[in-house]
């Protein structure tokens, strides 16, 4: 009932065409996240000879193509692999970073923040190539540890940049009051401004560990061995086949989705605040 | 940290040196990373760019012949146009649905917490899977698009979306907008949120009707974040090599073709040097536009004063 008196006070048609316009809205947005749903459950003959909007048979089919012949779980598990590790050390590296150009003052202080914005907006379509030939002499050439270190190209940058914002909304006084009573600098950070700035941490943490499990380019140039695909490189490699197999491909997008939906809506508020952190502040 | 007794008579200034010292030992980290990890790439990738270096070989000094042989390619010239056809008409579509979607959802209107959630949904998927969803879609035998056209009436023919040159950059677009609008629509509601409610009251004291409040107040009210949602949409969007790879892969016959596939098929085919000029002749322009996004960036206030 709540939901029709927001509309009241206005005129008919115009409530109408608000309610005509979200459906319409809606239905765009979330035709091809179901069409991915329900291609995944469809049987192959299905698929391909009779097109409808609801499988006439549900199969898990798909999902055991998907696990037990190409080994998904396997691209599923490296890309765990990678996207916690290249999260956990852009947090701790960008914290220090990002606190000590929030907190001291110093030459070139200026010079490195616009450094780390720059290195934030510097793609990966222009760096793959030096990166690669990088890479290989280090000899981590076709390792998830190559793939860990080349990412930190785009995480650390954007997680120093959003830190600042949050630390920088940490009083001073706390962190004053804390090295009074005995704390050091360190620990100001470690027991102060790190748990008030939670959100911001649980924010760069999302935003860093979905920028790793999205990654496709880097992937695709340094991994060579089948064992060592990430997710996207999996179903990339699924496509480039010559039989073109649209149930396995989409169950993988499912199965590659799940965390990453489920992460998000747990964490909206911390991750719209913080996608907006860096450019929007009001 | 080691704290170092220092019993020497400059003591005092040295407290003040020590702190600096720490704050820069924060900071290095991070600044030897970066310096490897982008700012030696970078100038790596330009020195490569003048070279005729193949994989697993060294390289000659060759000067601009890999830009010379670029700018008699055919290729090269559809890759630079098809880049600026992408960035630009995406850009204005996800403007003008960002902000559509955003003064609506700033209005009172039923269930707007859930709708809003569910906006977010295609920014929340991995962008490798909304592209290779949308390949599905787009597909003549299996794919959704021709089905609800058909069975509607809209369009009775079956068509290949991606494997003709007339529909297949219109297709990329469409899936680009779709999966980055949600980005525009956070920024600019974000920026609506935080325009006081008195303005618009003011507004309407004096009579303004509602074009003339958007313009004399929600306008000013967000245009900054327009302008900077437009800079980092526009660099986001000219480098997004999974849009087009997992899509088309540039086909059909290069009428998708754009910079970071061309270079990643110049990779493929062993000739670092010529891939390498592909990706440093996008620099000149990505510059530009990285330049006046960190100015504005930074005049933010992001750092404390």
């Amino acid at each position: 009932m709540r939901i029709y008196s927001e509309l009241l006070g206005r005129p008919l048609i115009a409530r109408l065409a608000i309610v005509a316009v979200m459906a319409l809205v809606l239905a765009l947005v979330l035709f091809p996240v179901y069409w991915m749903v329900i291609t995944s459950l469809k049987l192959p003959r299905e698929i391909f000879r009779v097109p409808s909007l609801w499988p006439q048979v549900f199969t898990g089919a798909n999902y055991r193509i998907l696990i037990e012949d190409k080994d998904f779980l396997i691209a599923i598990r490296n890309s765990f692999v990678v996207a916690s590790s290249v999260t956990l050390i852009s947090l701790v590296v960008a914290s220090l970073a990002a606190y000590s150009l929030v907190r001291f003052r110093y030459r070139f202080k200026g010079l490195i923040g616009r450094l780390i914005l720059f290195a934030y907006l510097t793609p990966t379509s222009l760096l793959f190539i030096p990166l690669s030939i990088l890479i290989a002499r280090l000899q981590l050439g076709n390792t998830l540890y190559g793939l860990i270190f080349v990412y930190l190209t785009f995480s650390l940058p954007v997680s120093t940049w959003m830190l600042q914002a949050y630390f920088a909304a940490v009083p001073r006084e706390l962190e004053e009051q804390g090295m009074i009573d005995g704390l050091s600098r360190l620990g100001a950070l470690f027991r102060i401004v790190l748990p008030l700035s939670a959100p911001g941490l649980a924010a760069v943490a999302i935003f860093t560990f979905t920028g790793a499990w999205n990654e496709l380019l880097l992937a695709l140039v340094l991994i060579t061995s089948e064992s060592r695909r990430t997710a996207p490189l999996a179903l990339n490699y699924l496509i480039t086949s010559d039989v073109l197999p649209w149930g396995p491909l989409m169950a993988g997008a499912v199965l590659s989705s799940i965390p990453l939906v489920i992460l998000y809506f747990m964490a909206q508020r911390f991750i719209v605040h913080g996608l907006t952190a860096g450019s929007v502040k009001g | 940290m080691r704290q170092r007794p220092s019993p020497t008579v400059k003591s005092r200034p040295s407290a003040e040196a020590q702190q600096q010292l720490f704050a820069y030992a924060l900071v290095l980290p991070v600044v030897l990373l970066l310096v490897g990890l982008v700012g030696y790439p970078l100038f790596y990738a330009v020195y490569v760019s003048f070279t005729n270096m193949v994989v697993g070989g060294g390289g000659d000094w060759i000067g601009l012949a890999n830009y010379r042989y670029l700018a008699g390619s055919p290729v090269f010239t559809s890759a630079i146009w098809n880049t600026v056809v992408l960035v630009v008409v995406s850009d204005v579509f996800k403007l003008a649905i960002g902000l559509g979607l955003a003064l609506l959802v700033n209005e009172r209107i039923p269930a707007r917490g859930l709708f809003r959630s569910l906006l977010m949904l295609p920014w929340a998927m991995p962008a490798f899977v909304a592209f290779l969803t949308w390949r599905v879609l787009y597909q003549p035998i299996g794919g959704g698009i021709n089905l609800v056209l058909t069975s509607t009436g809209l369009y009775p023919g079956i068509v290949d979306w991606l494997g003709q040159r007339s529909t297949a950059m219109p297709a990329v677009i469409v899936a680009s907008v779709w999966r980055g609008f949600p980005f525009w629509f956070v920024s600019i509601l974000a920026g609506l949120q935080s325009i006081p409610a008195e303005l618009y009251d003011a507004a309407r004291v004096d009579g303004a009707n509602a074009w003339q409040r958007f313009r004399a107040v929600t306008w000013p009210g967000i245009r900054r974040i327009v302008i900077i949602t437009t800079l980092l949409s526009s660099i986001w969007t000219a480098n997004s090599f999974e849009s087009v790879w997992l899509l088309t892969q540039g086909g059909p016959s290069d009428a998708t073709m754009v910079f970071p596939v061309l270079a990643y098929f110049g990779m493929q085919t062993q000739r670092i040097g010529e891939a390498a000029a592909v990706s440093v002749a996008m620099l000149p322009a990505l510059l530009i536009l990285v330049f006046m996004t960190t100015s504005l960036m930074q005049g933010d206030g992001n750092e404390q004063d």
